[in-house]
């Protein structure tokens, strides 16, 4: 398998893209090619130990990058030779099983949509990743990507969650939620309204294990493995979740360094602290896949380090090998609102 | 190619792109108001048409004009005839 990575996008590019990239290419026994600038990427190659390319390693080369500040909408139009539009150029040719990118979101969507194209039929690709609960892992669909959705691209999100969530979280029949302020079919915006009425008709036919709206506090104990909303409130959730996790992770070290006898204790309990700090910790996570576009592609956290970048690799391996493109290619039709 | 014959291959364009029927979609029809389009549906459909009628690339300036179908429509006869 060989996947392409933007080297020159993320806070700490290329040198931890890169570093990341090498680790990745050796834990998840995959062939890499790096795009953006030879030199900058040949200068990161040796700071991280290597005199020469590592074999499996190559470099496209791209002249420009995708700036934070660049309008996700026309960059790829101004900017004909990025590292970021060069690389969904190569996914989108076969020259590679995925793309991964910590670059712009914004942009990376866009070039995405614009460059690798959506699968026929998908009105809006979404980012899904999969969040922490009570019980285990749940998908999120939409986390960012669409902060004003119709309620076509929220049913269409309930079935690009369900297979994403069979093929990573190997379910049969995941349980579909609906993200709502109320468990009642009168809670929320039309929006939800007229979105609970299209699941509900695609439960009856039998198309999706739909279990109406839940709330948040539900949907983190794990009350559904898929917990469709809009971008805009899904993306609130994921923050919150990530703060909340923050602050109980100073309160309980806190707790814990207060004296002798609190330390012994939290030696005692470090593993299952350990793997609570890992749970909330975007570096483990990697990258979140964008369902609904044609090809993988993934975006990296924007702040990732070496280690995430390392973790994305084994995200892209696994999302391009899981088949679920082919899922929803063949299932497109049930996904088809007309007349809106 | 005719007016008519633009449109039509406008419409075609736009069905597909939106997922409508194309006798959804008129010479008045508004992207932003009827369509819902957003900017990268805007930039994807200048895409597919610089494509479709083989007239190399739009410039930035020349899309801020396009509010409507028949917008597009009459540009692209400029540009072809």
């Amino acid at each position: 398998m060989k996947i392409i990575i933007d080297a020159m996008g993320g806070d700490h590019a290329p040198l931890e893209i890169v570093k990341g990239a090498l680790a990745g290419q050796k834990r998840w026994g995959v062939d890499i090619i790096l795009t953006g600038d030879t030199t900058e990427i040949l200068k990161a190659v040796e700071a991280c130990g290597e005199k020469t390319l590592p074999h499996g390693v190559e470099i496209a080369h791209a002249t420009e990058v995708v700036e934070m500040s660049d309008d996700p909408a026309t960059v790829f139009r101004r900017k004909k030779n990025t590292s970021m539009g060069l690389g969904l150029q190569m996914v989108r040719d076969g020259k590679g099983d995925a793309f991964i990118s910590a670059g712009s979101t914004g942009a990376l969507l866009t070039g995405a949509t614009l460059i690798t194209k959506r699968i026929r039929g998908i009105r809006r690709a979404a980012m899904a990743p999969l969040i922490p609960t009570s019980t285990g892992k749940a998908v999120l669909i939409d986390c960012g990507a669409n902060a004003e959705c119709t309620p076509e691209y929220l049913v269409q999100f309930a079935y690009l969650g369900s297979f994403y969530a069979q093929r990573t979280l190997g379910l049969d029949k995941p349980r579909v939620g609906l993200l709502n302020i109320g468990t009642e079919d009168e809670k929320g915006t039309d929006l939800r309204r007229q979105t609970l009425a299209l699941l509900r008709t695609a439960a009856e036919a039998g198309h999706l294990n739909f279990i109406g709206n839940i709330e948040a506090k539900e949907a983190i104990k794990g009350g559904c493995d898929v917990i469709v909303t809009d971008g805009f409130s899904g993306n609130i959730l994921l923050k919150t979740m990530e703060g909340v996790g923050s602050i109980a992770g100073q309160a309980i070290s806190g707790i814990f360094r207060k004296n002798l006898l609190t330390k012994l204790a939290a030696a005692a309990v470090m593993p299952g602290l350990k793997s609570f700090k890992a749970m909330m910790d975007p570096n483990k996570v990697g990258g979140t896949a964008f369902i609904g576009i044609a090809k993988p592609v993934i975006k990296a956290h924007g702040a990732s380090n070496a280690e995430a970048v390392e973790n994305a690799v084994g995200q892209a391996v696994a999302f391009a090998s899981s088949g679920i493109i082919a899922d929803i290619e063949s299932n497109i039709h049930l996904m088809t609102i007309h007349g809106e | 190619m005719t007016m008519e014959a633009i449109f039509k291959t406008m419409q075609d364009l736009i069905a597909e792109q939106f997922a409508l029927d194309a006798d959804e979609i008129t010479m008045e029809s508004s992207f932003a108001d009827d369509l819902g389009a957003d900017s990268v549906d805007l930039v994807e459909l200048v895409m597919a048409m610089e494509e479709e009628f083989d007239i190399g690339e739009i410039d930035e300036e020349e899309l801020t004009g396009l509010k409507t179908v028949g917008d597009c429509v009459r540009f692209l006869n400029s540009k072809l005839n």
